[in-house]
Formats: structure tokens, C-alpha cells, sequence
């Protein structure tokens, strides 16, 4: 049970923490430097991640009555919607932190609601399965150790690799980080958007696209470089012609965000 | 980087669980796979075992505990089973390891040929049971890396929190310096990182030292040496007004114009007479309410040729300074106040013991007062507020000198409303002073 | 175009879809899958009914088959797979895959 848990646990909580992290030294570099603007502060931060806690948590309990609707295609519906949300959030966020610094002084209060959307609606996402693995868990009371211990693990894996992802940010110039950074969130944005095609694929909302390529012979998604990745860039040994076409149409979206373009200049 | 320490202890300590608990998970991983590796082998033995025995004795009661299960099987008839085998193959008919359901269990099976008799010998483990056997130990192996985080980071912190005193104490000698204290740094100890830092520093102040000296000096001498041509003008002035029309506009606009350059230099005198290296030498035991008196009686014209009424409250108050600067400062106050005040204004002027038992002069007006945007700048050399009216005569050093004097006898000087619903109160608060 | 006004009456499209492809029903009992091997024809697209009769939460997941949805206790759930080339595709319940193993296999 404890290598099932770390693994568990590892692929949600790695996700949202290297998102976290971007999105912090990314806001990071923001403020300072542009006259008259505040960055956010950790409180936005924190009152993502509690609502997403909680959102995980009514998910999870909602989840067999979700699970039912649209003829069992409810989970795949709802958890696509998230998705999208979640690349609409990051757009409007990119885009409200550009208009923010050249104009109000201040933390633009939309550019803070579309990060709390952000984080919560990824963290609700991603939680809920660590609520319905730990719930089932606690009626076999042998497994209960090995699980915590594991959950211990994966909790510290992924804490450090996000604590190390926004030092190893922050630690560059104010352009690089804001380059990396936007660069992260734009792939992240693909990520999104190719899972969402998979979700809906897979409740059959989609039509069947032909796979496009077979990497599992280099690196396969369940080694741990795999699941980094997948984590970071959403890395798929067999992506599908939909999928891919998504995740680049997902990230050209980011791309065309004025912060993102005056990053590059 | 917001904070040193907090950078310091969350990568020391994120780069740290990183690798322990990655090289755990790995140890896990390799333990549990020499687990499998172990019991598979012990099943093979128990194969061994079963085709040895004399299997047309054997019954279904035969019990070899829950976690294992076997069947001999010579063609298509069942010899002999454990109670938990099924009726049919457990396993397919080839030779070595599987996995198969049945009994509502996964089992690892390991099916062999007899040759000699002729017989298949299928053995069973339950996958669940011998897992959680493994895993117990090896777990055993990975907590103490777990457990032993927070206390890593812990002493992490601890340590970090003690490379950093140095660091922290001298910003706080920095942070309670006062503005004149010009003494160079002399920590308890200093690393030898921070060395440098506390040799510019000190570099620093040494050299700002003797650039204020230098201003001083300066200006002390430039004021001096200007009052002999003032004065020689002024007599010209005098001169001059015999031979031309001495109430034409341009005369009078000159003689004003020559007072009030005699009054800027005698200002800057006043405030650069008073050094503290001298201040030592000038001080007496003196009774400020009586120098206040004389001060106030000294004023008093100003204030009648404005019809203002000007009282002095108070008693008698001993402290040490000097009475030729303390007068200056009175004087500087009380000039402010007329300056200020409409005709038919009050001024009052207190010299009292406060609560804390210390002296304390009041001039407090019931003029315009002070805009709060003014009341950081006004000690400030030259510097003359925006909001008042230009009309008002001065230099913008009068409130410098009262700062500077009440320096050099540790006072506070402060500004605030007056008790009359308008004006202002400028407060001076000398410190306790021992009696002698 | 087409595509987009699927997604508005995702319910009509369900329903027509789900007519064509073959059903399979796979049952999960005390963390194990009934049937452990599907047989699946090759090109097809396939409806699997995932039956979990534990009062345990499970997870479907595949690697070569890139599906992965979280069944609840004691509910269904469906999944679509395909159209696939012959071969063998392995499953496990990512909850408690020391038992829940199955295989695809496409003929």
C-alpha cells in the first residue's frame, strides 16, 4: 500500500505544486519592478489552496452521485470543464498582470481571482482522489500505516521539488524568470487542454483521433522521470493527433498574451 | 529573496527530502523486489515439498495455513488439494510462475512437471498476505528517513539561525545608531564574510564624519567672514541714506534686503557656535525658567508692536546646559511664534516639570499651525513650508538651530496643535538629570 | 463545426454513439477484476461497464490504453476504449493494483 500511495499521491500533489511555484515566482518578479504595483500577497495564495482543500474534499463526496450523470460520463464532463477553466484562468491572469503593471497600482483583484480560480480548481481536481484513496483506506486498518507513510513520502517528494522549482526561478534575472516561467505556464496551459481532448475521448464526447507517435520504449509515463514530466509539460508516450493539436493550440493562447510577447522582446 | 534564513533552511531541508526520500523510495523498491524474489524461491521449495508427498492420503482437511494453496493433478483428475484450491486448474499447464484469481484472492502460482509420475504439481500463494509481509519489514527500513525529517530540519534551522547572528546583530548596532553618533562599528565578534562589510562601514562613517566637520567648518567660517562686509555695508547703508531719498521704494527694499543677509549670517552663526566638543566647557547649572523670563522679557516689544500677548507660566526649573544656547532656542521659538500669529494673537510660553518629572518647555501659539505634510521637514535646513504664506521674513534655519541645540542637551523637540484650538505647540523635553 | 455542436447536445451524441460500439462488463469484487482478460475485436471502438461491487473506491488505469477514471463503491461507471490494433493492453486499479490486474487483449 505504501508504493501505491507515493505514486498516488506523487502524480496530484506534484502537479499542483510545480504549479504553485510557477505562478509564484512569476508574480514574484512582477511587482517590484514595475511602478506602482504591489505583487500579491501569500494570502491569495493561501486562500486558493484552502478552497481548493475543501473543493477536493465536496468533489470526492460528490463523486458517485457525479460519476452518474450524462450516462456515466459525468466525472470526464465536470473534470473537463475544470480544465478549461483552469486555461482560462491562466490566460486571464497573464493577461490582467500586464494590464495591472502598466495602469492601477495595487494587485489587480482580477488577476488575484484568476489565480485563486486557478490553484483551488487544480487542487480540487487533483485532491479528489487523494480523499476517495484515503477514505477507502481507512476500513483496512493494516493498510492505514503504509498509506500515511506513503502520503508522508510523496508529500515531501513534492514540497521539495516545488520548493527547489521557485528558488531555481526566482534565482535567475528578472526577464529569465519571467521567460521560464510563462514559458511553464504556457505548457502547462497544453497540458490542460490535451487532457481535456483524453477525458472526452474517453467518455466518448470525442471522436477517436489516430495516435501520432509511441515513446514508450525511451521513456515511459510511470518511471519517475516520466511522471515529472508529466507533471511539468503533461508528457504523453501516446499522444493522440487531437490531443496534440490542443495542446499547442493551448499554448499559442498563452503565448499571445502581451506579457508573454514583451518577455520574449 | 525575501528572507536569508528562510531560503537557506527551505532549500537545505527541500534538497535534502528530495534525495533521502527519493533514495527510500528506490531502497523500497529494490527491498521489495528481493522480497518477491525470496518468497518465489520458497514457493518453488514448497512444489518440491508437494510432489514428494503421498498425495492419495492427503484430503481436503489437509490445512497448510491460509496463505498457501496447492493441487496434484495426473491428467484431468485432481489427486489431491489444499482446501482453498478450486476444482479446476489454478494455473494453465505450463511450467513456472503466474499470477490467477480464485478463492476471492490474486495469487502468485508456480505450476511444475513431474516427469517420473507423471503429475502436475500447482502451488499458490496469496499475493495480498506475503505483500504486506514484505512490506512491514521493509517499511521498517524507510520510517526512520521519514521520521527523521523534521528533526533534520530542526537542527538545520538551528544552525542556520546561528550563521546568521553575527549577520543579524550587526544590522541591529546599524539600526540603533543614532543619526549624529558618528563612532565607528565595533562588533562582538566579526566573521570573516562580514569583515569587509564593517571596515566600508566604518570607512563610511569616518569619512561622513569629517565631511560634516568640513561643512561645518565651512559655514561657521563663510558666516564669519561675512559679517565684517555686512556690517561695513551696513554703514555705507547709513551713509547713503543722507545723500538720497531714503523712503524711495528701491532704499528701503535695499536696507531690508542688507538686514535680513545680517540675520541669515548671524543664524548660521549661532548654529555652528554651539559644537558638541565645546558644549562640555559651556555648561553650567542654570534655572530655565528664569533664563525663559529674561528671554520672554527680552521679546517682549516684538510682540506688542503685533498687539500679541505673550505670558510665561511655570516655576522654577534646575538643569544643566548652556544658557547662551537654551537662549537661542527660546529665542528661535518665540520669533517662529510672532512670525506666525495674526495680530492679536497669543503666544504662551510654559517651563514646567511633566509627569515623568522631567523638564519641559512649551511655545504654543494660536496661529495657523502646522500641515501635517510640513511637520517632518520643518527642523529641516532651509526649508521653508509650501502652505504658509511667502510673506512671512526668514531663513529656514530658526527650527534647525532649535533642533540642533536641543541635541546637544539630549532633548526631544517635538510639534503638535496648541491648546487654544488652533496653532501649534513646540515642545522641548530635556532628560532627568541626575542632582548634583 | 460538427464537432462543437456535439459538445452543446452531448446527450443526443451519447446516445447514438454508444449504439454502435459492442459493451463489456467488468466487474471489480474484493479488489480483484472479473473478467482478468477482455477480449476486444481489433478497430472497434468498445464500451467497457465497470461494475464495482466493493465498498471501496478503485481506480481504472492504463498506460497503453491512456484511460484512468476513479470508480466509487458499490457504483458503475463507463469507459471507452478503441478502435485499437491487435495485442495486449494491461489494466490495473491504481488503488490496490497488488491484486486488481487485467488485460485487454485485441484480436
Amino acid at each position: 500500500m505504501f508504493l501505491v500511495a507515493v505514486i498516488l499521491i506523487l502524480q496530484e500533489i506534484l502537479e499542483a505544486a510545480l504549479l504553485l511555484s510557477v505562478l509564484l515566482a512569476v508574480n514574484q518578479q512582477m511587482g517590484p519592478h514595475l511602478a506602482g504595483t504591489r505583487k500579491l500577497t501569500l494570502h491569495w495564495y493561501a486562500a486558493a489552496i484552502v478552497t481548493g482543500i475543501f473543493g477536493a474534499a465536496l468533489f470526492a463526496w460528490a463523486m458517485p452521485t457525479v460519476s452518474e450523470w450524462f450516462d456515466y460520463a459525468g466525472q470526464e464532463v465536470i473534470n473537463a470543464l475544470m480544465h478549461l477553466v483552469v486555461i482560462g484562468g491562466l490566460y486571464t491572469h497573464c493577461l490582467l498582470l500586464q494590464t495591472n503593471a502598466r495602469q492601477t497600482p495595487g494587485p489587480h483583484i482580477g488577476a488575484g481571482v484568476a489565480l485563486i480560480v486557478v490553484i483551488t480548481l487544480s487542487i480540487t481536481r487533483e485532491g479528489a482522489e487523494i480523499f476517495l484513496y484515503i477514505n477507502g483506506i481507512m476500513g483496512t486498518p493494516t493498510a492505514v500505516t503504509p498509506a500515511l507513510l506513503g502520503a508522508g513520502l510523496a508529500g515531501g517528494i513534492g514540497i521539495s521539488a516545488g520548493i527547489l522549482l521557485y528558488y531555481s526561478l526566482v534565482g535567475f534575472s528578472r526577464v529569465v524568470t519571467l521567460r521560464i516561467g510563462l514559458v511553464l505556464l504556457a505548457l502547462f496551459a497544453g497540458n490542460m487542454a490535451a487532457q481535456t481532448i483524453l477525458l472526452l475521448t474517453q467518455a466518448d464526447w470525442m471522436p477517436y483521433t489516430p495516435q501520432l507517435w509511441d515513446t514508450t520504449g525511451l521513456l515511459t509515463e510511470y518511471s519517475v522521470t516520466g511522471q515529472l514530466l508529466y507533471a511539468l509539460i503533461g508528457y504523453e508516450a501516446t499522444p493522440s493527433l487531437a490531443q496534440a493539436v490542443s495542446y499547442v493550440a493551448a499554448m499559442l493562447l498563452l503565448a499571445s498574451t502581451p506579457l508573454f510577447r514583451q518577455s520574449w522582446r | 529573496m525575501r528572507s536569508i534564513r528562510q531560503f537557506l533552511l527551505l532549500g537545505a531541508l527541500a534538497v535534502l527530502t528530495l534525495f533521502s526520500f527519493i533514495a527510500a523510495l528506490r531502497g523500497y523498491q529494490s527491498s521489495m523486489q528481493e522480497a518477491e524474489t525470496l518468497f518465489d524461491t520458497q514457493l518453488l521449495d514448497l512444489s518440491q515439498l508437494v510432489a514428494n508427498l503421498d498425495v492419495g492420503r492427503v484430503n481436503n482437511d489437509f490445512r497448510l495455513g491460509n496463505n498457501l494453496a496447492f493441487q496434484v493433478w495426473e491428467q484431468q483428475s485432481l489427486l489431491g488439494a489444499s482446501h482453498q484450491a478450486p476444482a479446476i486448474d489454478m494455473t494453465p499447464r505450463v511450467q513456472g510462475f503466474d499470477f490467477a484469481n480464485f478463492d476471492g484472492y490474486r495469487w502468485r502460482t508456480y505450476a511444475r512437471f513431474d516427469e517420473d509420475q507423471n503429475r502436475w504439481i500447482m502451488v499458490a500463494e496469496r499475493t495480498d498476505l506475503r505483500f504486506v509481509l514484505a512490506e512491514n519489514v521493509v517499511l521498517e527500513t524507510v520510517l526512520p528517513i521519514l521520521l527523521g525529517i523534521p528533526v533534520t530540519g530542526l537542527l538545520i534551522w538551528l544552525i542556520v539561525s546561528k550563521g546568521l547572528k553575527p549577520l543579524i546583530q550587526l544590522s541591529a548596532d546599524l539600526q540603533q545608531k543614532p543619526a549624529h553618533d558618528l563612532t565607528p562599528l565595533q562588533p562582538r565578534e566579526t566573521p570573516r564574510e562580514l569583515v569587509p562589510v564593517v571596515n566600508a562601514v566604518n570607512g563610511m562613517i569616518q569619512r561622513l564624519g569629517a565631511a560634516l566637520e568640513r561643512e561645518k567648518r565651512l559655514s561657521a567660517d563663510a558666516a564669519h567672514e561675512l559679517r565684517t562686509p555686512i556690517a561695513a555695508l551696513k554703514i555705507q547703508l547709513h551713509n547713503l541714506a543722507q545723500e538720497v531719498d531714503a523712503h524711495s521704494d528701491s532704499f528701503q527694499q535695499l536696507e531690508q534686503g542688507v538686514e535680513r543677509m545680517g540675520h541669515l549670517v548671524e543664524q548660521l552663526m549661532a548654529l555652528y557656535r554651539t559644537s558638541p566638543e565645546r558644549f562640555d566647557e559651556a555648561c553650567v547649572e542654570l534655572d530655565l525658567h528664569a533664563l525663559a523670563q529674561e528671554v520672554v522679557a527680552r521679546w517682549y516689544p516684538l510682540f506688542d508692536a503685533k498687539q500679541q500677548t505673550l505670558e510665561l507660566l511655570g516655576d522654577r526649573c534646575l538643569l544643566r546646559g548652556d544658557p547662551f544656547a537654551l537662549e537661542t532656542l527660546l529665542a528661535n521659538l518665540l520669533s517662529n511664534a510672532s512670525k506666525y500669529t495674526p495680530e492679536q494673537g497669543r503666544v504662551q510660553v510654559s517651563v514646567l516639570r511633566n509627569a515623568d518629572a522631567r523638564v519641559e518647555m512649551v511655545v504654543q501659539d494660536n496661529g495657523p499651525g502646522i500641515a501635517a505634510a510640513d511637520a517632518n521637514h520643518i527642523f529641516e535646513r532651509f526649508y521653508r513650508s509650501e502652505h504658509g504664506s511667502h510673506s512671512v521674513p526668514g531663513c529656514g534655519l530658526g527650527l534647525t538651530i532649535v533642533q540642533h541645540v536641543a541635541e546637544l542637551h539630549h532633548a526631544e523637540v517635538s510639534v503638535g496643535p496648541s491648546d487654544f484650538g488652533s496653532g501649534a505647540a513646540f515642545r522641548v523635553v530635556f532628560p532627568l538629570q541626575d542632582p548634583r | 463545426m460538427k464537432r462543437f455542436r456535439s459538445l452543446l447536445f452531448p446527450m443526443l451524441i451519447a446516445t447514438s454513439a454508444r449504439a454502435a460500439a459492442p459493451e463489456l462488463t467488468l466487474v471489480i469484487r474484493d479488489h480483484l477484476f472479473f473478467p482478468s482478460t477482455l477480449e476486444v475485436p481489433a478497430g472497434q471502438k468498445v464500451r467497457i461497464l465497470i461494475d464495482n461491487q466493493d465498498p471501496t473506491p478503485e481506480e481504472f488505469e492504463s498506460y497503453p490504453l491512456n484511460r484512468e477514471k476513479v470508480i466509487p463503491g458499490n457504483t458503475k461507471t463507463v469507459v471507452f476504449i478503441g478502435p485499437l490494433e491487435p495485442g495486449e493492453y494491461p489494466f490495473f486499479g491504481e488503488f490496490y493494483p497488488k491484486t486488481a490486474q487485467g488485460k485487454v487483449v485485441v484480436k
